[in-house]
């Protein structure tokens, strides 16, 4: 067959498709498919049962906190990201994001819970919830537990869910006046893979209160770039500021090197987007009305 | 005419002549609608699946092939292994190479080795699709790896692995091309500039229906059915007859709408005949649907060209004399439709200029890698790329404005017809004033101001190039004789069939098969002038039957000459059959033929409207009435008019390497202004224009369309589509996630205009256009080039990654060789 020959199921709440991932070691959950279904094409994962989880009302909701933190479940897709005035109104980035996904109809299908979950490093959304410290909400049989986005990424392909559990939700924090988001792809062509991505998180206030500078792509998982957020920390963000921020962006990565960039331009690009990430969240800020 | 006649408006009223017209294509009412139908949409009673297993080695020797584990598998009718599909074959296929090459032995499957990553192994037939899949991967076969060599100019070498036992060398073919008198020309040169090495790269045309076929070899009548789109089936026809021992009568090609070509639908002859001797086997129809993945990895490249130790002698006024190299054509493993690459560029030896004392060094060198046969521009495109990064290069080093400098040695206005320095001619056009046009259309000196004010350091600079390039059309098949004397080809051609059927419906036939140029708008639109009646009764077969069309041994859609000899064909039936409605109108009325005309659908007499007979009552006459004719006029009227146009081509002198290769010459101009991000490389084309000079256009909207198709080509070849091997020749772009298709959302604006020089030479002052002579690719390199310092490095790839183009921008500062120098006999310059 096109696909190896599996079992799909389509349970009716989590809860039951818990049950069913606790009983069968081989069994993965079916999202949205955009990835999963084109890696048992190619035949490099085998999967003896399919768990449907993309129409579960329980994973299906947007919804605002009175803190002004957002709760979005897993099954979320791109496109209703992008069509949410909840979103648009509260956390604009994430609808941005959505919207810049490969085609439309992948939007249509793909879903937030599915791009965090499967841990492609090229893929869009890891790096900007690392940077908006968003929380991943996980259920086992054994109830609720919260994973901060940082830690939920552990490698390539791989993530902090553990056999019997599925991600639910994500709750990413308010986003108020003083906080800009920038996030900056470099990518061959409108519509593909980037080559190096990185998502920045700037509170300011006169003066860099707080940054968190998230890099994608230079190693298996969204990481930190702890040195430049200190670098930034007190400063007064201008150009010049960043720039020199950004240089301190080091040779501590060995970036993956494919037919659209060697390691060694990986490397140097990466300080490149680092800067353009703050830059554009630093003029959010000081733009009109600021980031949301 | 005006260049309002250039849009879509037109309508179907009464004009002039419908040649020249804009109209609606005839083919978009179904394509659009989703009603096209596509070699998928085939399929025949009892039919099997077809999935080849191919190698994932680039070169290894085949050391034992277990198909049992897949015969055993429920469902799966057959498989057919490399020597079993040789056993079942008479002899190798047709060897176009003379010397060591013409031992190389191609069969429909690899035998003893495989030479490339996607070497089709064995090929597997069950009852669905995915069956054959799964037991294609139970296959077992033992290989035993072999040194690859994946560079063009190594393969070249004493040293490198051989692909070819039986040829004992990797260099499928050399000649010297040596006119005027190069090293004179260099000594006595003003300047000379020599650039060290440029590489034209490996991609190719990316269809979004790839190759397919359904094949039935029916033991009982012998005949081989062959449903598919390829582009030029009676071509494959003739590879395929002496190796399967079928004659030509006996194969039934045909083929509906095919979903894009460019070339790359020639070279899959291989795979057909190893389609049909699986059907022979099988004893059942069989269905193949190539992958994406197949397809980039196994159908076809285009030729990718590296050119060494270029010398380019210059006069202090700017003058260029000609130029000298070494050129590689890395061809891939297997000689599909090479060495005739190594003549075709040829066509266009001084490109666009006067040049005069030129010499190639030539060689096609086989590597392990997918074979290349024709990609839109094939050979000339690679050529002409040189050309213009010459010419480029030399307004540069010797600070000349890279402008003036291709006005200054342009083959001029009233040049022509111009004779290159190998006898081709060029036919016509107006070069400078198509340079002028496309640089006002995009608007050059308000970019060139942006540019200065905008300068270096800035984080963004502008860069603005030109293309000047050729798309010669209509070859000389003849040239063949010069890659091997031996070859009994020469000459090019078309066949058409105009007939009026039954109740006096008017019906062409084309021997062509198009893949979306719109054969069967301008068929009908010649037709209808000829014949005096609306496009839209003029209904034009589609697609191509072996059984019904009528064709020649050059019949298909390829290198840009429908315009000239597919309509030339089509003016010839069309003027044969209104002859003969005529001549039975004239009967009919009581008149003489002179008496007579045609108007709209009626012969009438020219002096008394009254006095008329509809095209309906000739049929009747000459179909089912035709005891009332003279036993003469049935004797000469059949209303079936077959016209085979021929264009006036000599054999060349292969000694020499000296005739006309090609009867037309279409000219294009790219104008190209791109923003380049100092800190990443990355390339965005602010502003692209392109003018066409095709002579006469039949439909300007396609003529348009075409336009834009050739420049999105060269765009995205240019910044974003690549063909890489590593060095154990796996390929590196496997899938559209490495491999980025230029789509809509990448090609910016494309402006276009045009001027008509017709063609003296062709029926209809037309040119054959659509191939667009790699435009886009001379424009785009020459305004990177133009971002660049002084200090810098060349652009001396064709393919300019975001990598590549930061690299470059560094080259100064890392002072990384710059691949050009000068030598300078006069002070000042």
């Amino acid at each position: 067959m096109l696909l190896k020959s599996v079992e799909y199921v389509r349970p009716d709440s989590v809860a039951q498709a818990i049950e069913i991932l606790n009983s069968n070691e081989g069994a993965a959950l079916l999202a949205g498919g955009q990835s999963l279904v084109n890696i048992l094409k190619h035949r490099v994962a085998s999967v003896d049962v399919l768990v449907d989880i993309a129409t579960l009302e329980e994973l299906r909701f947007v919804e605002s906190r009175p803190d002004g933190s957002i709760e979005i479940g897993a099954c979320i897709t791109y496109d209703e990201l992008d069509h949410s005035e909840l979103i648009h109104s509260s956390h604009e980035m994430i609808a941005w994001v959505a919207s810049h996904i490969e085609d439309q109809q992948i939007r249509n299908r793909g879903t937030i819970g599915g791009n965090c979950c499967l841990s492609d490093p090229t893929n869009n959304f890891p790096p900007l919830l690392v940077a908006m410290d968003a929380t991943m909400n996980i259920q086992s049989s054994s109830g609720m537990r919260q994973v901060r986005a940082e830690e939920f990424f552990k490698g390539y392909l791989m993530t902090a869910i553990q056999p019997g559990e599925i991600l639910k939700s994500i709750t990413v924090p308010p986003v108020p006046a003083d906080v800009g988001i920038g996030y900056v792809s470099l990518s061959v062509g409108e519509d593909s893979k980037a080559i190096v991505r990185s998502s920045a998180w700037v509170k300011l206030n006169g003066v860099v209160q707080e940054a968190r500078v998230v890099l994608a792509r230079v190693s298996p998982i969204p990481v930190r770039y702890q040195p430049m957020e200190e670098a930034l920390r007190g400063s007064s963000a201008t150009p010049e500021d960043i720039a020199r921020a950004a240089s301190v962006i080091g040779s501590d990565f060995e970036p993956v090197a494919d037919s659209h960039g060697s390691s060694e331009y990986r490397r140097e690009m990466a300080r490149v987007v680092a800067k353009r990430a703050v830059l554009e969240a630093v003029e959010k800020v000081r733009g009109e009305g600021g980031s949301k | 005419m005006s260049a309002a006649s250039n849009g879509r408006t037109a309508t179907r009223e009464r004009v002039t002549t419908w040649t020249g017209q804009g109209i609606p294509r005839k083919e978009d009412d179904r394509l659009v609608q989703g009603e096209g139908s596509f070699i998928d949409d085939m399929g025949m009673q009892g039919q099997g699946y077809a999935w080849f297993v191919r190698s994932p080695h680039a070169h290894a020797r085949i050391v034992s092939i277990d198909v049992s584990p897949a015969l055993a598998l429920d469902g799966v009718y057959a498989v057919l292994t490399g020597e079993e599909a040789k056993s079942m074959c008479q002899e190798p296929f047709f060897r176009i190479a003379p010397g060591a090459a013409s031992h190389i032995e191609e069969w429909p499957l690899a035998v003893g080795k495989v030479r490339y990553q996607g070497d089709a192994v064995a090929v597997v037939l069950a009852d669905t699709r995915e069956n054959a899949r799964d037991a294609a991967e139970l296959i077992e076969i033992e290989y035993d790896p072999l040194p690859a060599v994946v560079d063009g100019v190594e393969a070249a070498e004493s040293s490198a692995p051989i692909l070819h036992e039986e040829a004992g060398t990797n260099v499928a073919w050399n000649g010297v091309f040596n006119y005027g008198d190069i090293d004179w020309a260099l000594e006595n040169a003003d300047h000379v500039v020599k650039i060290d090495r440029l590489h034209f790269h490996r991609f190719s045309s990316t269809p979004i229906e790839a190759a397919g076929a359904v094949v039935d070899w029916d033991v009982g009548s012998g005949v081989v059915t062959i449903h598919t789109n390829h582009q030029m089936p009676m071509f494959a026809a003739m590879f395929m007859g002496p190796t399967l021992g079928v004659p030509i009568n006996k194969f039934s090609f045909s083929s509906r709408d095919i979903g894009g070509a460019f070339g790359t639908k020639i070279g899959f002859y291989p795979q057909l005949a190893a389609l049909a001797l699986l059907s022979k086997k099988a004893g059942r129809p069989v269905k193949w649907t190539e992958y994406r993945t197949e397809n980039l990895l196994s159908s076809t490249h285009g030729n990718e060209r590296t050119f060494l130790d270029i010398e380019v002698p210059v006069m202090a006024d700017g003058t260029i004399l000609g130029f000298k190299t070494r050129a590689y054509d890395d061809v891939g493993a297997y000689l599909h439709y090479e060495p005739l690459g190594g003549v075709i560029w040829s066509q266009v030896l001084p490109g666009c200029y006067k040049l005069k004392h030129i010499k190639v060094d030539y060689s096609a060198t086989l590597t392990n890698k997918c074979p290349v046969s024709p990609n839109r521009g094939y050979s000339r495109m690679q050529h002409l790329w040189l050309i213009e990064r010459i010419v480029d290069t030399v307004a540069r080093e010797l600070g000349f404005d890279p402008i003036e400098l291709r006005k200054l040695n342009f083959v001029q206005p009233e040049d022509y017809p111009y004779e290159t320095p190998n006898g081709c001619v060029y036919d016509s056009g107006d070069l400078p004033r198509s340079l002028d046009m496309a640089l006002e259309l995009v608007e050059a000196d308000y970019w060139r101001a942006r540019q200065k004010e905008l300068g270096k350091g800035k984080g963004k600079r502008i860069g603005i190039g030109v293309g000047s390039t050729l798309d010669s059309g209509t070859n000389n098949f003849g040239q063949a004789r010069i890659i091997n004397p031996e070859l009994p080809f020469s000459g090019n051609g078309e066949a058409a069939i105009a007939k009026l059927d039954l109740y006096g419906e008017v019906n062409v036939n084309l021997g062509t098969s198009p893949q979306g140029q719109g054969h069967e708008t301008t068929a009908a639109q010649v037709a209808a002038d000829i014949l005096n009646v609306s496009p839209d009764k003029v209904t034009v077969s589609i697609g191509f039957e072996q059984a019904n069309n009528s064709y020649i041994g050059f019949s298909g859609t390829y290198a840009s000459q429908f315009a000239v000899t597919g309509l030339g064909a089509v003016m010839g039936a069309a003027q044969k059959l209104r002859d003969e409605i005529l001549e039975v109108g004239a009967y009919a009325l009581g008149l003489s033929k002179d008496e007579v005309e045609l108007s709209d659908g009626v012969c009438v007499s020219k002096n008394d409207p009254s006095k008329s007979i509809p095209f309906i009552g000739i049929a009747n006459l000459v179909y089912t009435n035709n005891a009332v004719l003279t036993p003469e006029l049935r004797e000469k009227v059949s209303l079936t008019c077959r016209y085979v146009y021929t264009p006036p081509f000599q054999v060349p002198d292969t000694d020499r390497k000296w005739g006309n290769l090609t009867l037309t010459y279409a000219s294009q101009i790219h104008a190209c202004v791109v923003e380049v991000d100092e800190e990443t490389g990355e390339v965005k084309i602010l502003a692209y224009a392109a003018v066409d000079d095709c002579g006469r256009r039949i439909n300007p909207a396609i003529v348009e369309g075409q336009v834009h198709g050739a420049a999105g080509l060269g765009i995205a070849a240019a910044l974003y589509e690549s063909f890489d091997y590593d060095e154990d020749g796996q390929l590196m772009q496997p899938s559209f996630y490495e491999y980025h298709v230029g789509t809509a959302l990448d090609i910016p604006h494309i402006r276009t205009s045009y001027i008509e020089s017709p063609s003296p030479f062709t029926p209809n002052g037309a040119k054959g256009m659509g191939e667009g002579g790699g435009g886009a690719l001379h424009a785009v390199c020459n305004a990177i080039q133009d971002t660049l310092d002084k200090d810098d490095a060349i652009v001396y790839d064709s393919h300019n990654s975001w990598e590549r183009v930061y690299d470059l921008l560094k080259s100064g500062e890392r002072q990384a060789p710059r691949g050009v120098s000068v030598l300078s006999r006069v002070s000042g310059s």
